[in-house]
């Protein structure tokens, strides 16, 4: 059996095509990421799956329960961690949790245990008795994910997790999905952060424009675009218009500054090492590392969905 | 989960009410002494009363009984209006929408808040009455209905109207007040409806508030202008509609 089942979903808000026969599965154990820019669809996808919005046309099933005709039975099986973390600031981290587990029919007794082993889990049991507004964002975030596994959901859902946490908190949610992976807990993943799909995924979907553009193991949709080959290269020291030079190298199709680094796009990778290592020493500068790099996830998912990396985000192209 | 596959309906009920309860806990620990539900729920309806109060010839223990009903109208509707935009800004309504809950207990349990809230309000009215003007009561039995179903029915009232798809608490309580505030002129709380003109008379069917006053007002007087029965059965006619209502907006708003 399928955690998730989707066939030919579709939503339209008026005239505008929110999802366009979205169809897919996700294995029971998996963890699956969807990946998509904002407004492609994502949230629209996660509300139908949770039943909080029908869709206009389509099915989406949850362990075999239509989410439609049987959403208290779908929802059962599921945690839900949102973007947002929508903990109630003037309940104490305690009160959180046992509301939450109220609201999923969790037994009295259950309902105690799991909330004093959540919260030592995620290090915040000291603070059960704070109320959840004097909280950093980190242990915000954390309650928030508390909260989502406080019915031993069979299915979790992770909005951006991990989204502008501090090193800590990072740290203790990746272990923590981990551990949950290896229970048997499906994780369906939306992020921003592409490289913590790549490492996080067993399968990730892209969704651009309200359809899938494509679905695949990470590795294998890296090797869709092979032709996306680069070198990593860092000098001693930088010199005027060093971006421009190398970008306009033969064989380089395009050159991007990345920290100390710049990274060289091109179909041959050791040709154009060549005539970087020619470049330094014209220009009498020592190359202190250089590394051939195959397609990232991130370069998989620009070229299918057309946008351009910016901070905060991925934007249509101009 | 073969246990919940085949629970049947008098088994999932027990289940619901809990849920709706826990919801109603929730509201209370939360939103009972926020400043504005403090304002409109206690202050507003206490200076409406003094409104008509002052340099009125009848004697001050008489108003006892419109003071507990525009009390009970302007508490019980109060929560709600408040705390679900409130709920919409930062999020928390998502994990109410998204719980294995039927939507009619969200309703319910929103409701309970406010009724309780309302109750608990109610007492000072009522031992103001008893206490400084030595009111009497001549039926208590009807005075408990009469708080009970009219607490209830504004509370849910206030829920209906809290389905209103804002973030802004200002949003719901200025559409709110252009509902109570003309209910307290058309529903017999200051002027008996047998006082009122014609075309006023005929607007006052239509008020909650009328019956919930007609069963306060028979409560301390002895005397009903339409019954207990046909008040006890009007209210809770007007508290499914209510419930129905809000149910079906809570789930059209959320798309």
């Amino acid at each position: 059996m399928y955690a998730i089942e989707t066939g030919n979903l579709t939503k339209q808000f008026g005239s505008l095509v929110a999802l366009n026969n979205i169809t897919f599965t996700v294995n029971s154990g998996e963890t699956f990421g969807f990946l998509g820019p904002n407004g492609a669809g994502k949230t629209t996808t996660i509300r139908i799956l949770t039943g909080i919005t029908q869709p206009t046309a389509g099915f989406a099933s949850i362990f075999g329960h239509d989410v439609q005709k049987e959403t208290i039975l779908a929802r059962q099986s599921i945690g839900i961690v949102p973007e947002t973390s929508n903990v109630y600031d003037d309940l104490t981290a305690w009160q959180n949790m046992i509301f939450t587990a109220e609201l999923y029919h969790v037994g009295r007794s259950e309902r105690e245990k799991r909330a004093k082993s959540l919260l030592e889990t995620f290090g915040l049991y000291e603070r059960r008795n704070d109320k959840a507004h004097g909280f950093s964002k980190g242990m915000k975030r954390r309650l928030t994910l508390a909260m989502g596994l406080v019915n031993s959901p069979r299915l979790l859902f992770l909005d951006e997790p991990t989204s502008g946490l501090d090193v800590q908190s990072n740290l203790i949610i990746r272990d923590i999905v981990t551990d949950l992976v290896r229970d048997g807990v499906t994780v369906f993943l939306t992020t921003h952060n592409i490289e913590e799909a790549n490492v996080m995924c067993d399968r990730v979907a892209i969704i651009n424009k309200g359809r899938i553009a494509a679905i695949d193991t990470p590795e294998r949709l890296k090797k869709t675009i092979q032709s996306v080959q680069s070198i990593e290269v860092a000098f001693d020291r930088t010199a005027p218009d060093l971006l421009s030079e190398l970008r306009n190298l033969p064989l380089v199709n395009d050159a991007k500054k990345e920290g100390d680094k710049i990274r060289l796009y091109t179909e041959d990778p050791s040709e154009v090492i060549e005539r970087v290592m020619e470049y330094a020493r014209t220009k009498k500068l020592k190359v202190i590392a250089i590394t051939t790099l195959g397609p990232s996830l991130e370069d998989v998912f620009i070229r299918l969905t057309g946008l351009q990396a910016r901070s905060g985000g991925y934007y249509a192209s101009d | 989960m073969p246990a919940i596959k085949f629970m049947t309906f008098i088994e999932r009920v027990p289940r619901e009410f809990a849920a709706a309860w826990a919801i109603a806990r929730k509201d209370m620990r939360t939103y009972y002494i926020r400043p504005n539900i403090i304002v409109m729920g206690i202050l507003f309806p206490l200076f409406m009363f003094l409104a008509f109060a002052i340099g009125r010839s009848a004697p001050p223990g008489t108003l006892i009984p419109g003071l507990i009903a525009i009390t009970i109208l302007f508490s019980a509707s109060s929560i709600e209006p408040v705390s679900i935009p409130i709920e919409r800004r930062v999020k928390t309504f998502d994990r109410l929408i998204s719980a294995p809950i039927s939507m009619h207990s969200l309703v319910l349990g929103e409701s309970m808040s406010g009724f309780l809230y309302s109750i608990g309000i109610a007492m000072f009215p009522l031992a103001i009455g008893i206490i400084i003007f030595q009111t009497p009561i001549v039926s208590a039995v009807t005075l408990v209905v009469g708080l009970v179903l009219g607490a209830f029915c504004f509370a849910t009232m206030g829920t209906l109207l809290a389905s209103y798809p804002t973030e802004n608490v200002g949003d719901v309580m200025s559409v709110l007040n252009l509902i109570r505030l003309p209910l307290i002129f058309i529903s017999g709380v200051f002027i008996p409806i047998e006082s009122m003109p014609q075309i006023g008379q005929a607007i006052a069917y239509f008020s909650p508030l009328t019956y919930a006053n007609d069963l306060i007002q028979y409560a301390y007087s002895g005397s009903t202008h339409f019954g207990i029965l046909p008040d006890v059965v009007i209210l809770c006619i007007f508290i499914l509609i209510f419930q129905f209502v809000a149910h079906g907006l809570y789930k059209k708003f959320n798309e």
